[in-house]
């Protein structure tokens, strides 16, 4: 059992899965939280049924602002030092998490970030692939961070790290905007090969390829603002 | 004077007078005030006389006063789109860590009711 670690997992109305994913963390690590992202279905009361922590949000706010909660929760507890992002819909694998808090131990790195690209990628179709390697370009030019895989959802990182995220883009484009926080700080990262199994189930949740438009817009707005 | 003169003319001084009336809960700043005053002025004078647009139109190299003021209406409306664009963001991410708040205040009241339960047994 690993106390000095939360793991966080969002979760957007992943009632059929979100159990038995639970309960395979929770055999690894005692300190797990789910965020309950205003789900319509019953994923609230699923999550209540194991040992994990439930943080409720009143209403959907995306995947972003979820796991910003879901780090200023695990943040009250000051015994933990490692923070875990993890997907609900049972796509990452534990032994990658084992492998990259390993690293992040043995290593001088702030942040540990899975990459598709560097492992193995089970049933990814060439368009996303196309898609995922354009956002992989765009993010390594806007950042000047080398990357191979920029909207991966599992991440490993130090208090350091989590104390200073502070992620405000609500959807998906909080990936993205780690990685500006990365190079605006200057942590020092590292990336891990991870073994991402595609779902039928998680396919279908998985973003549309438009979505990336609106991502890109979001990004380049924040720029505008901020320069 | 043609009717749509008077009716634009008391249209804009309706306006004046209500933004002049709700100054006090309005926090503008001076120079927005003054903006306001010469911007509802100039518009004034302009429906009393319409060729002065056209002037002011040929001044800056455009042919007719309407195209000016064609002109002049999308670039405000580009910025009023704009503006009110970043505002609604600026609203969600307040609206973001109000939510945040009361989602781990409450997580905090189940974790405490929790912890009572199994001392209670």
């Amino acid at each position: 059992m690993r106390r000095d670690t939360y793991i966080i997992i969002p979760v957007y109305n992943e009632e059929k899965v979100i159990v038995s994913v639970v309960k395979k963390v929770l055999k690894n690590f005692s300190n797990v939280v789910c965020i309950n992202d205003g789900s319509t279905d019953s994923s609230a009361a699923e999550i209540l049924k194991t040992e994990a922590h439930l943080v409720n949000h009143p209403v959907n706010m995306g995947q972003g602002a979820a796991i910003q909660t879901g780090i200023e929760y695990a943040l009250q507890d000051k015994n933990i030092k490692y923070f875990v992002t993890f997907d609900a819909d049972g796509q990452h694998s534990l032994a990658d998490v084992e492998a990259m808090l390993k690293y992040i131990k043995e290593h001088q790195v702030d942040i540990v970030l899975g990459s598709r690209f560097l492992g193995s990628a089970q049933n990814l179709t060439g368009f996303r692939k196309f898609i995922l390697k354009l956002a992989v370009k765009f993010s390594n030019f806007t950042t000047g961070l080398k990357l191979t895989d920029a909207h991966n959802g599992l991440r490993v990182f130090n208090r350091k790290v989590a104390e200073n995220l502070h992620i405000t883009m609500p959807d998906m484009a909080h990936a993205s905007e780690i990685i500006h926080r990365i190079a605006e700080h200057n942590f020092r990262y590292k990336e891990v090969p991870v073994t991402i199994t595609y779902t039928d189930y998680s396919k279908a949740k998985g973003q549309s390829a438009i979505n990336a438009v609106n991502i890109t817009f979001d990004i380049l707005l924040q720029k505008v603002i901020k320069k | 004077m043609i009717l749509i003169q008077i009716i634009l003319v008391l249209a804009f001084l309706l306006l004046i007078l209500g933004f002049l009336k709700r100054q006090g809960s309005h926090q503008l700043s001076a120079l927005a005030k003054i903006f306001m005053m010469l911007f509802a002025a100039a518009a004034i004078f302009v429906i009393l006389f319409p060729d002065s647009s056209n002037s002011v139109a040929h001044f800056v190299g455009v042919g007719r006063g309407a195209d000016l003021l064609l002109y002049l209406l999308t670039m405000s409306f580009i910025f009023v789109v704009l503006s009110s664009y970043l505002a609604r963001k600026q609203d969600q991410r307040r609206f973001a860590m109000l939510a945040r708040q009361v989602a781990l205040l409450e997580a905090k009241i189940r974790n405490k009711a929790d912890d009572t339960k199994t001392t209670g047994q």
